[in-house]
């Protein structure tokens, strides 16, 4: 018996003391995937908050909106929606938008993909910094001379002014993720492409381009996203028929009053596109922005 | 065929003609070639209008750009060419013209100014046009019907350089059904504060007193008190800010804020402020007479049917508001349309359209209008009044009378700031009434036109 005891024993206590160390070791995992579960929840909760809050007051009455006891329980209106597209220049404003967003983007790509092959191939790093000092300059400082050349040829108040300003934030921002991004491709396939008989700007239309597509509709996406969202430009060199979105919301915000629930319909349409974009370019997003990271 | 080597800095060796321009010159073609571009632009020599160009008004997004909107048809017949009027907010038509105006734009030809606010520093920057002429050479204008103490904002630099078209006073806004057991609102500024003190429930979210707590944004509607305690902003061309009234003036407003106003005033404009009386939230706000249609606007307020109106209550120097024009029309200089912005101007400033537009509920700055009573109709009756008694008593400044307004308010508002948070307002005073006065030594320098 006492052998059994003896035996048993240490047979007994090492089950016990395992389970207790795994039993630590779950509720450690438990405890930690509980504070980022809840880390989580908050930093989404203090992002997401003034979304909800905008999209919920664009459904309420001014005096529900100005009431902080009206929380997110009360009787939606939609006359928010209607008096925004009541006198039609949110809608010609959105179009204004949007050409002016896709002009600026495409065409800054077309300009910028290729510089950036170009500064990433061929060590051109001063010409990338140069391109740079356009991001570092603020903008409000270019805008007087920017004024006085384009209203001196006459170009005040049409879309190619605002194309051509937008593009003197999009160039650099798509340049210099495009650089980290043709850097980051094996340049081995197109020196081989070189050895088949492509010129070097084939082997980058033929090659390189291809391979960098996640990465350029990546900074696309955000360009356009910065195009959409310019105020300063539009406020100063659009006129009456030009005018982007940003500036249209202020309509709703008059010397004596603000009209918050048609100010805030009006956000809501204006931040739909630049959601669907980030959704729809979300998996070029992620690929583009970390390309290049592992690099080397 | 040389193949490019491992190495891309070979390629660049390789792929460059010795006949293609290089970078260095390429560059300096195309600053040539902008050069020349921006000289050819700027040397066209003296332009004129587009016989098809609109004229172009810039104004701010006001009930008054509002209700001209309708009006403009006529005018638009009138002159033969179309009317083009872009509304923005008051920053950003400051900034607006700014940038447009240091580049010497033509496409603004009325500009809607604030002439408290910018018009010296427009002046002294050769922005607006010489209006004189115009406005005193024309009998049937009848520049002398304009009230004097707008009249006079107008002029800068001995030159007529804008015309008021909206006038503005505080108006102390209070909730009639609670203040009936006080005999109704109160004729002097101690009556209200007691008032204030008495209803105010701040633990259940009602006060007895809102108004505006922002440094800079406050100055212009405690003026009236600072005006009602005897002191002012500048006396003989000094600092006025450390003087015993203006210290008084300071702690009455900072008292009044602080034990009876909501929590955060400091914070707190008129987008702020406005909404608190209009929930029903408060007894008394002082805020510009402009506004009053908020207070009786269903989709806004909760107290359309219990809002009094009464003239700025009495300090101890009397009741003295302020009586100004917020905004006036001016002439942009570099404008190729000048003849047809006067005949603009002329139109919407002249006797007809100011009682057209004050009968609908937009107050001038012509005295005939204000003497005909069919033009209060659209006011509420102790409105009207109180608007009324305003004039009469009122003074035709809000604000420093300086260049750089902005920094002046910003100076001004300190004590202000200092007295609604608790602080002894005396040192903090001081300190101001100092920086104060080295601002308006190097102010008045700049002031030469």
């Amino acid at each position: 018996m006492s052998t059994v005891t003896t035996v048993g024993a240490p047979s007994v206590s090492s089950p016990t003391k395992r389970p207790t160390a795994a039993r630590r070791r779950r509720g450690r995992r438990r405890l930690w995937s509980w504070l980022r579960g809840v880390t989580i929840a908050v930093v989404c909760l203090l992002v997401a908050l003034p979304i909800i809050w905008m999209i919920a007051a664009a459904f309420k009455t001014n005096v529900q909106v100005t009431d902080p006891s009206v929380g997110l329980v009360f009787s939606p209106t939609l006359e928010n929606f209607r008096n925004a597209f009541a006198d039609g220049a949110i809608l010609g404003s959105m179009l204004n938008s949007l050409i002016v967003g896709v002009l600026s983007t495409v065409l800054s790509a077309i300009l910028a993909v290729p510089a950036a092959w170009a500064v990433g191939r061929f060590s051109m790093g001063r010409t990338g910094s140069l391109v740079l000092v356009a991001r570092i300059v603020p903008a409000i400082s270019l805008l007087v001379p920017w004024y006085y050349l384009f209203a001196q040829i006459g170009l005040v108040g049409s879309y190619t002014v605002l194309v051509l300003s937008h593009m003197f934030v999009a160039v650099p921002l798509i340049l210099w993720i495009m650089i980290g991004f043709f850097e980051g491709l094996p340049i081995e396939l197109e020196e081989a492409a070189r050895t088949d008989g492509l010129s070097a700007f084939g082997s980058f239309l033929r090659i390189a381009l291809p391979l960098a597509a996640p990465g350029t509709a990546a900074a696309a996406v955000l360009a356009f996203i910065g195009s959409w969202n310019n105020f300063m430009f539009a406020l100063i060199l659009a006129d009456e028929n030009t005018l982007t979105m940003p500036v249209t919301l202020f309509n709703f915000i008059s010397y004596a009053s603000t009209d918050w629930g048609g100010l805030m319909a009006a956000a809501t349409l204006m931040t739909v596109p630049v959601i669907l974009a980030a959704i729809f370019g979300q998996r070029y997003l992620v690929a583009g922005l970390t390309a290049g990271a592992t690099k080397g | 065929m040389t193949m490019p080597s491992s190495r891309p800095s070979s390629w660049r060796a390789h792929g460059t003609p010795a006949h293609v321009v290089s970078r260095r010159s390429f560059g300096a073609l195309a600053a040539a070639a902008a050069g020349a571009a921006t000289l050819s632009a700027c040397s066209s020599g003296p332009r004129t209008a587009d016989p098809n160009a609109p004229l172009r008004i810039m104004a701010i997004n006001h009930v008054w750009s509002q209700a001209i909107a309708e009006y403009l048809p006529e005018f638009e017949e009138q002159i033969g060419r179309r009317v083009s009027m872009r509304l923005l907010t008051a920053d950003q038509l400051s900034n607006s013209y700014n940038v447009k105006l240091n580049a010497s734009a033509t496409d603004i030809d009325v500009m809607m100014v604030r002439a408290l606010q910018e018009q010296i520093l427009f002046t002294r920057n050769g922005w607006l046009a010489d209006l004189t002429d115009r406005v005193e050479g024309d009998a049937a204008y009848d520049w002398a019907d304009f009230q004097e103490a707008p009249r006079e904002r107008s002029i800068t630099a001995g030159t007529v350089v804008s015309v008021p078209i909206v006038t503005e006073r505080p108006a102390l806004y209070y909730r009639r059904d609670l203040l009936e057991d006080f005999g109704g609102a109160p004729a002097t500024l101690d009556e209200m504060l007691e008032i204030s003190l008495e209803l105010a429930d701040r633990n259940n979210g009602f006060f007895g007193y809102v108004g505006r707590g922002q440094r800079s944004g406050a100055v212009t509607q405690w003026s009236s008190f600072l005006y009602s305690f005897g002191g002012d902003f500048t006396i003989d061309g000094e600092s006025g800010i450390g003087t015993p009234e203006a210290i008084a003036a300071y702690e009455f407003y900072g008292r009044l804020l602080a034990e009876t106003g909501p929590p955060g005033v400091t914070n707190m404009s008129l987008e702020q402020a406005m909404p608190i009386f209009a929930q029903g939230k408060a007894a008394f706000y002082i805020d510009a007479d402009a506004i009053y249609s908020n207070f009786l606007d269903p989709g806004i307020s909760t107290v359309i049917d219990t809002v009094g109106f009464a003239p700025f209550p009495a300090g101890p120097a009397g009741s003295v508001p302020h009586n100004i024009p917020s905004w006036s029309l001016g002439i942009n200089r570099f404008s190729l349309l000048q003849d047809d912005a006067w005949e603009f101007i002329r139109w919407i400033s002249g006797p007809e359209m100011v009682a057209r537009l004050q009968a609908g509920g937009i107050p001038g700055a012509r005295q005939s209008a204000w003497d005909d009573q069919a033009t209060l109709t659209s006011f509420p009756e102790d409105l009207a009044e109180s608007m009324r008694v305003n004039a009469e008593n009122g003074k035709g400044t809000d604000r420093p009378d300086v260049i750089q307004v902005g920094r002046a308010r910003d100076i001004v508002g300190r004590p202000l700031v200092a007295g609604i948070t608790g602080a002894s307002v005396p040192p903090v005073a001081a300190d101001a009434d100092s920086e104060f006065s080295d601002f308006l030594i190097r102010d008045n320098r700049q002031r030469e036109f």
